[in-house]
């Protein structure tokens, strides 16, 4: 039993925040808030050479063989610097998902790919209902000659705009089933959703009789929901690592703050009113480490209860940001309300993540559900 | 990162709880049966096991300590006599103590042969612990102790104390404290039941009139007393926390069976979205207790102290039985707080932190005492703002002058 980092974890962690700290800068992310595709190229590339884009695939295609506890490091980094970028749309949502579905064929066609910077990719997991749960997917896929024609609406796309491949569940005659789309193809149109983090795009996803080849559908016809299944976990818990680092991020800006402000001719984090928040902001950072590393872990290692400790941290963790991140600004009143200081960066970044991959209450219910049965 | 225990704790896991099968008493009636159960647990080498062996303990690795205790919670094993012995006096003495007060206390507070309690809080010093005001003066080959200690539990019991008491007057308060060794059986020392909320007396209150204490059973040196209560304060905080969630987690299933069965609006409560809600959100809770837990005692097998870490942790888990008693009392209604006639459905099967009481009212006043003893949660989040996050300590009138 051993719940800490090896040296080779440790080792990729410092390497990632030392590249972030100097490359995603908050002037960076401000930057990006303006330009149309939301991220910059270069430190794409860079992140393909830093072998960070294809971290969890298997090494035959072009990855790192890594697990989620690194996968959830970087994440984690990403969240203390905002990340602009589909880094989590696309080796998290399409990668992942195309590597637990994918043919040998699809996986050889997109995961080095998406490895070398070549490739990004996105999975449609929401629709207008916003029920998280895959067996609620309305959109359709009927079949046409070889090939299959979807219809359906997907919101909150995560990336769309850039991506090459979107991973879409549609409901086909042979039940939940996925499927490959070119976002550029026709009969799919794609519409900006802006939402307050302009670092984490979003889109809406419009399919209206979209044609995709035979060799489009993940899986087999009808078989799509277990991968779905396993998707949704992992993305919960790989935002979590996400949220997590942001709220860390909120915690020391607050700490920071304390010991410089002065107001009734004191430090203000000598007032227990400031200084407990503070403490109580340490204690969710530490507790939401521990459920996103365990979770992590779990999933990774096919622990018996992983499942449970997928949903225990979204749940956890969304709450625990949210209160974090939301503590931060008070803690620096007036100045943490402004846009010229970089907290609201931080707080954005965790707020958009709460309610995606299920949010706290669609976890709790599942947790139940998996201690009483029903 | 690797959260799969290894064969070798696997393998000592089942051997304690084959041992507890077929050793653990079934109900425990009076403190001699407690006491005998005390010494089964000692010779079976699953008491005192992080001690070092020259003093009766085993020398074991925390995490076997931890297991032993999670083994007993499962098992809803009572809980053995003398915890302020084992868990502050005898590491205290182990620390700091002379080669013959190690000889002449530490087996016996192993064996119960000689149970302990701890004489630090005041009816004036509860949170602000060094403004004590108990007196020793120094009356040439002994000390005579003189003043009152409250909420001290076990006194009813003890035969020793461990004491912090004012022997300088003169210098800033935090200095002025002296550590001892007290011999309770004595008639300077006069010892009352406190009866708390929960109606029972695990309390108690020690008047000490010229009460004597021989030079020899000072532990440190004169004016050192502070410092050791503060690196003994919380000794066996690390390896309690498994099974401290794992109580928790036969709790929780007992509330759950509860909420099979009692109804709102007509159907059960477990089917209630709202209350299904909170019992999710206190699953969540628990569990992230229990990957906490492994946390520490991935510090404590590398042979690091939490230190002020462990303020983080006993604010989470106090704050969070609080929350869960809360939760419990609201799906069982009046059934929550029956102290007595309880249906048998409805009892709380488990034995509680301080003693067996089986009901869930006992289970929710304790709740209530977490947040308090052993440093406060505002006590807590003072420690860990200071001393982890480095903010400002704020500002104080009781840091210089003396102490009277």
């Amino acid at each position: 039993m051993n719940f800490s980092f090896s040296e080779d974890q440790v080792l990729l962690r410092n390497s990632v925040r030392a590249a972030l700290d100097e490359q995603c800068t908050a002037a960076h992310v401000r930057a990006m808030m303006d330009d149309e595709r939301g991220y910059r190229e270069e430190l794409w590339h860079e992140m393909a050479k830093l072998g960070w884009l294809g971290l969890p695939f298997p090494e035959e295609q072009g990855g790192a063989g890594l697990g989620l506890v690194e996968l959830a490091l970087v994440l984690d980094e990403m969240g203390r610097a905002a990340y602009p970028g589909p880094y989590f749309a696309t080796v998290v949502l399409g990668g992942l998902g195309l590597q637990l579905g994918g043919s040998a064929a699809q996986k050889e066609r997109w995961l080095p790919a998406i490895a070398s910077g070549q490739a990004r990719a996105s999975a449609a997991l929401l629709e207008d209902g916003l029920d998280w749960d895959p067996s609620a997917t309305a959109a359709t896929a009927t079949r046409a000659g070889d090939g299959w024609r979807l219809s359906g609406v997907k919101r909150f796309v995560p990336w769309a705009h850039v991506a090459d491949v979107v991973l879409v569940p549609a409901r086909a005659p042979e039940g939940l089933s996925l499927f490959l789309v070119d976002p550029r193809g026709a009969g799919v149109t794609v519409t900006p959703m802006v939402g307050i983090d302009l670092g984490n795009r979003w889109s809406e996803l419009r399919l209206a009789d979209a044609a995709v080849p035979a060799d489009a559908l993940v899986g087999p016809a009808g078989g799509a929901g277990p991968v779905l299944d396993t998707l949704l976990r992992r993305a919960a818990v790989i935002a979590s690592a996400e949220m997590l680092g942001a709220a860390r991020r909120c915690l020391d800006m607050s700490v920071g703050y304390a010991k410089v402000r002065e107001q009734f001719g004191q430090l203000i984090g000598s007032f227990q009113a400031i200084r407990h928040r503070c403490a109580e902001m340490l204690m969710e950072v530490e507790n939401s480490h521990a459920a996103v590393y365990y979770a992590a872990w779990a999933l990774t290692a096919g622990a018996e209860d992983a499942a449970m400790a997928a949903s225990i941290c979204k749940s956890y963790v969304s709450d625990a940001a949210r209160k974090v991140c939301g503590d931060a600004i008070q803690v620096h009143g007036g100045i943490g309300f402004t846009w010229e200081y970089d907290l609201h960066l931080y707080f954005k970044r965790a707020k958009s993540l709460e309610p995606l991959y299920g949010d706290a209450a669609y976890h709790r219910e599942l947790i139940v559900r998996g201690i009483t049965g029903a | 990162m690797d959260l799969n225990y290894t064969a070798e704790d696997v393998a000592f896991r089942k051997q304690v709880r084959t041992w507890l099968e077929h050793n653990m008493p079934r109900h425990i009636q009076n403190l001699d049966e407690r006491r005998a159960w005390h010494r089964r647990l000692y010779e079976a080498g699953y008491l005192g096991m992080g001690w070092p062996r020259e003093y009766g303990g085993q020398g074991a690795r925390p995490m076997e300590q931890a297991i032993v205790a999670d083994e007993m919670a499962r098992a809803g094993a009572p809980a053995p006599t003398n915890g302020l012995g084992i868990g502050i006096a005898g590491p205290t003495i182990v620390v700091h103590g002379t080669d013959a007060q190690k000889r002449r206390y530490l087996r016996k507070i192993l064996t119960a042969e000689e149970m302990w309690c701890q004489l630090y809080s005041e009816p004036n010093a509860g949170s602000d612990l060094a403004a004590l005001r108990t007196a020793a003066v120094d009356r040439g080959d002994h000390f005579e102790v003189t003043g009152q200690k409250i909420w001290t539990s076990g006194g009813a019991n003890a035969d020793w104390g461990l004491l912090l008491a004012r022997t300088d007057p003169a210098v800033p308060k935090h200095k002025g404290i002296t550590c001892f060794l007290m011999n309770m059986r004595q008639g300077g020392v006069d010892v009352r039941p406190l009866k708390q909320i929960t109606g029972s007396s695990e309390f108690c209150e020690v008047f000490m009139t010229g009460a004597r204490v021989e030079k020899e059973n000072m532990v440190g040196r004169l004016g050192e007393g502070w410092s050791i209560a503060q690196t003994t304060l919380g000794y066996e905080r690390g390896g309690r926390a498994l099974a401290r969630v794992t109580t928790y987690a036969s709790q929780y299933r007992q509330l759950v069976d509860a909420a099979r069965r009692l109804k709102r609006n007509g159907r059960p409560i477990v089917d209630d979205a709202i209350t299904r809600q909170k019992l999710g959100r206190v699953w969540a809770d628990l569990e992230v207790e229990r990957y906490g837990a492994l946390r520490t005692l991935t510090m404590l097998e590398r042979g690091e102290h939490p230190g002020a870490g462990g303020s983080i942790t006993k604010l989470s888990y106090s704050e969070f039985e609080k929350r869960f008693m809360e939760l419990a009392e609201e799906i069982l209604g009046p059934y929550g707080q029956l102290t007595d006639g309880v249906p048998p459905e409805y009892r709380l099967e488990v034995d509680t932190a301080i003693g067996d009481h089986g009901t869930w009212a006992y289970a929710f006043l304790w709740s209530r005492a977490g947040t308090i003893y052993a440093g406060s949660s505002e006590i807590q989040k003072n420690v860990i703002g200071e001393r982890i996050l480095g903010l400002p300590k704020e500002a104080r009138a009781d840091r210089v002058g003396g102490h009277r």
